[in-house]
């Protein structure tokens, strides 16, 4: 009864477009570049409205960590995946905390509310 | 004599074991995903006054948050304290808002509306304690300067959905 009402409400909306980031607890290794270890994250973009997520790296307080990654502003075409590296200084990762994605709207955009999604995964 | 002709025997007969590799495969699903159903719109029912409230001309954005694992994830809602593109605007804008628990998949979810946390004013976090789907429902009102109007044009302002592991 209880997936029945759930299927009900997921198919009762049919315009609804989401932001999914996996995996929830990323765990760090040693890179190929030393003193620098790396993650693999995987960001799925099923909003239509959306083309371009924005990769953060942040403490327990919410402030910036200096990282690198392939991009740091990623362009994905609508219900696309990608896969992306996060590189981040071993002396850093200890006050790593979330690595977060966000995604990014035209300053041009002509809706008159937006919403902006950030799905952030927690350092394990 | 008969024990060497049964095992020469077993070992003619047994069928040959083939060593193979079996792979256990599988996918990382989301366990948190954020699904925005309604982008809200603004009504302008006074010179002064853009609101999302329906009885305004407006429509509040709902926004779903499907969580597979329970107890893994909070949600977090910000409603906007100010435009991200506006005419010039001379005056000061005073904002209010608020982010409620819509509909919810598991009748247990409705106690996250008791549950949640506001800090600072245009911040709302939710402890997602349940699997299922929830809607969050985010309201947003911008009054103008003291009975000043709006600027002619196009007003646009962001909320934040945000899906935050634990």
């Amino acid at each position: 009864m209880r997936l029945l009402l759930t299927l009900i409400f997921i198919f009762s909306f049919t315009n609804s477009f989401a932001h999914e980031m996996t995996p929830a607890y990323p765990k760090f290794s040693n890179s190929y570049i030393n003193n620098v270890s790396t993650t693999k994250m995987k960001l799925f973009n099923k909003r239509e409205d959306i083309s371009y997520y924005k990769v953060e790296v942040l403490t327990n307080d919410w402030k910036p960590i200096a990282f690198a990654s392939t991009n740091k502003i990623i362009k994905l075409g609508y219900n696309k995946t990608i896969l992306f590296d996060v590189y981040v200084q071993t002396k850093d990762i200890k006050h790593v905390v979330y690595i977060c994605t966000v995604s990014k709207n035209f300053k041009q955009e002509k809706k008159v509310t937006l919403v902006a999604s950030r799905i952030c995964s927690k350092i394990d | 004599m008969l024990k060497k002709l049964a095992v020469i025997c077993s070992l003619i007969l047994s069928t040959p074991a083939f060593a193979t590799n079996s792979p256990i495969s599988g996918n990382v699903q989301a366990k948190c995903s954020i699904w925005t159903e309604t982008q809200g719109v603004y009504g302008n029912p006074l010179p002064n006054k853009l609101d999302t409230l329906p009885a305004s001309g407006g429509t509040k954005a709902s926004i779903r948050v499907d969580i597979a694992q329970a107890n893994f994830y909070k949600t977090r809602f910000t409603h906007p304290i100010s435009f991200s593109s506006s005419p010039t605007l001379s005056d000061t804008v005073a904002w209010t808002g608020s982010t409620v628990v819509g509909q919810v998949s598991v009748a247990g979810m409705s106690a996250y509306e008791a549950a949640k946390v506001v800090s600072p004013s245009n911040v709302t976090t939710f402890d997602m304690t349940l699997a299922g789907s929830t809607w969050f429902t985010v309201s947003s009102t911008a009054m103008y300067g003291y009975a000043k109007s709006f600027p002619a044009g196009s007003y646009v302002a962001q909320i934040v959905a945000e899906c935050i592991a634990k």
